[in-house]
């Protein structure tokens, strides 16, 4: 039953017309917010007491760090998704989110690397969140780099999701680093058991900015995941018709 | 809430000191942002006036 669920709402077909339907509004809505929050955080919240004016880096850093291991889980999913039910879109998304999820891992590498000469001194420390984050942005590249070294799609598919589900256990590594080392990087500021150890004043802009960010990304990964619908189903009729 | 941080542009540019780094990150954000947004838009513009070309 679960299977002919998604065998039903997963046909790259429908996903692409669901696509064409959400695009324009998922994107105003994930614009309007993000550049709303940046502006707010940036030139409206007062100066933090310890870092001064660097710790506005937050709004910008926070988001890519969240959406950086956000996008790997889902990459995550979808390879299970297509090795157990086989699932084409599945494994279309996979190797769709990639090239998203590499260049967020590098906009929180080198921001954290900036945030870090003023507030730390130093723009790079191998700290165990700073090495599993470069760990992680190594991955990206490497699954992109294996994907498109393949003549075989199939094969592909099937080698990059077993890839993916292997090392996903640098996510955790990667989350619990701060608690189980001793790092020059903080402990983080907003969880979903404890209190946020941040001032609303920066909070509320912060959310809005990682909410912001996660929607453009989510349009970036539709964008993504309809080239690669493009590319794999070309010699489809549908797709004729469609285009 | 609103009051803005700063007295002038020019201190919103200088930030004591930090305004280098924190532009600096803003600025690559949304190059990275705007860069893959035009990127997947012309590579998806491109695959689709291919496919519309008579065989």
């Amino acid at each position: 039953m679960i299977k002919k669920f998604i065998h039903q709402f997963a046909s790259p077909k429908t996903y692409l017309y669901q696509v064409d339907r959400f695009y324009s509004y998922i994107f105003l809505f994930s614009i309007i917010t993000y550049i709303i929050s940046i502006t707010w955080g940036l030139l409206y919240t007062p100066e933090d007491f310890v870092q001064g004016n660097s710790y506005r880096i937050i709004y910008l850093h926070v988001p890519a760090s969240f959406l950086s291991q956000s996008l790997y889980i889902a990459m995550a999913i979808s390879s299970v998704t297509y090795l157990i039910w086989r699932v084409k879109l599945a494994a279309y998304l996979v190797i769709a989110i990639a090239p998203i999820g590499a260049m967020t891992t590098f906009i929180a590498l080198i921001s954290g690397s900036i945030w870090g000469i003023p507030t730390w001194g130093t723009w790079w420390q191998w700290d165990a969140r700073i090495t599993s984050t470069l760990i992680l942005f190594i991955m990206y590249l490497g699954l992109i780099s294996l994907h498109n070294s393949f003549s075989n799609h199939e094969k592909a598919d099937k080698l990059l999701s077993w890839l993916v589900i292997v090392g996903a256990i640098n996510i955790p590594i990667i989350k619990k680093s701060v608690d189980w080392w001793s790092t020059l990087h903080q402990s983080a500021s907003i969880t979903l058991t404890d209190k946020p150890s941040i001032d609303p004043v920066m909070l509320y802009p912060l959310i809005g900015s990682i909410t912001g960010f996660f929607g453009l990304v989510i349009c970036l990964v539709l964008l993504s995941s309809k080239y690669q619908i493009f590319i794999r189903e070309k010699n489809k009729s549908w797709v004729k018709d469609y285009v | 809430m609103f009051n803005f941080a700063f007295n002038s542009l020019y201190e919103a540019l200088y930030m004591n000191g930090h305004g280098l780094y924190v532009w600096s990150v803003v600025i690559l954000v949304f190059l990275s942002l705007l860069g893959f947004f035009i990127g997947y838009t012309i590579k998806i513009k491109k695959i689709k006036d291919k496919l519309n070309e008579p065989n």
